[in-house]
């Protein structure tokens, strides 16, 4: 079978809006790591010169599952996905909705410090500031998985089955990280939230389908949910200076 | 004016190219009231059998399985591009 993507483009005017500017001049920034969703990413370059004319210098990268440079995932929310090697006041990003500019705040929770995120909604033609009490909530819950993961006797990892998502081999290297835990292996095509409390014997469930999954859903998850690379370096995790310990 | 553009010829012309007989079409939750005019158009230019995907489309990673035990010839899947999955986990 063969596949099309289409991107869908926004068919209106993309731009920084005044709001937007206002805001990045009083900032003095210098340097904004700039990214887009699928929908806006064909007009990045006007933003850029944007940037450019009020002195801010834009720069981007590319993403490691993105298609283009600049373009921005939801799954894009390790500190690494990005690629990004410049060091940057700020973030800016085009599009609208919280899904995709959430990805880079998860994204910082490692780190020692979180630069914030500009949103610029080319469609309602404002601004909307992202940054970490957009997700302490959701990241004090995730270091209480993390704890409890850390203690765990049963651990059920969820594998779905579709091929973007599929993770079984990676998953696979938690048995040898942990040989004192049991580990239980359930497949899906897509994560049967309500099945979870069926398998009463799991003390704490690894995601490996999409790693937005243990923070968006964490409430769908009883036992409590981490990631599967978390899950992995959960003693590195937890000593490290970071944002994530300081919340 | 739609917020999004469909691209809808290139989706014809590629359903032309790759002569397919039964188009299973998909996307996000915000283009799915997008089906109707989509499903009409490529039924009226191209006669092709079209099925719409109910389900989710969380993205390119999110591809339905199956499809080709339904005798689908073309998935067209809208709202993302190609997605590069890392082989080695996250």
């Amino acid at each position: 079978m063969d596949i099309l993507f289409l991107d869908a483009p926004y068919t209106g005017t993309i731009e920084l809006c005044s709001e937007t500017i206002s805001y990045l001049k009083k900032k003095k920034y210098k340097t904004v790591g700039l990214y887009a969703s699928v929908q806006f990413i064909g007009k990045l370059e006007i933003i850029g010169t944007q940037l450019k004319n009020i002195g801010i210098n834009a720069v981007t990268s590319h993403p490691d599952r993105s298609h283009v440079k600049g373009q921005l995932l939801g799954c894009d929310n390790y500190y690494n996905s990005l690629n990004l090697d410049e060091n940057i006041d700020a973030y800016v990003y085009v599009g609208d909705g919280r899904f995709h500019p959430l990805a880079l705040v998860y994204g910082q929770k490692d780190s020692k410090s979180m630069k914030e995120i500009i949103c610029n909604d080319p469609i309602n033609k404002r601004m909307v500031l992202m940054g970490i009490d957009d997700i302490l909530i959701i990241i004090k819950k995730y270091r209480g998985s993390l704890l409890k993961f850390f203690t765990a006797k049963t651990v059920g990892i969820l594998i779905t089955i579709k091929p973007g998502q599929e993770q079984f081999k990676p998953a696979l290297m938690l048995e040898k990280k942990y040989p004192n835990k049991k580990f239980y292996f359930f497949i899906d095509n897509v994560i049967s939230f309500d099945q979870l409390e069926n398998f009463n014997f799991i003390d704490v469930w690894v995601n490996t389908a999409c790693p937005r999954v243990s923070f968006d859903d964490q409430e769908k998850f009883v036992k409590g949910v981490i990631n599967l690379n978390d899950a992995l370096s959960v003693e590195e995790i937890l000593s490290k200076e970071s944002v994530f310990n300081q919340c | 004016m739609s917020l999004y553009d469909t691209e809808l010829q290139k989706a014809l012309s590629k359903i032309k190219e790759s002569k397919a007989k039964t188009v299973c079409i998909q996307l996000p939750d915000g283009m799915k009231p997008y089906a109707k005019d989509i499903e009409e158009k490529i039924t009226e230019e191209t006669g092709t059998r079209v099925l719409i995907w109910l389900g989710s489309n969380f993205g390119a990673c999110d591809i339905p399985l199956g499809l080709n035990k339904m005798g689908v010839d073309l998935l067209i899947s809208w709202g993302h591009n190609v997605f590069h999955k890392k082989i080695d986990g996250w």
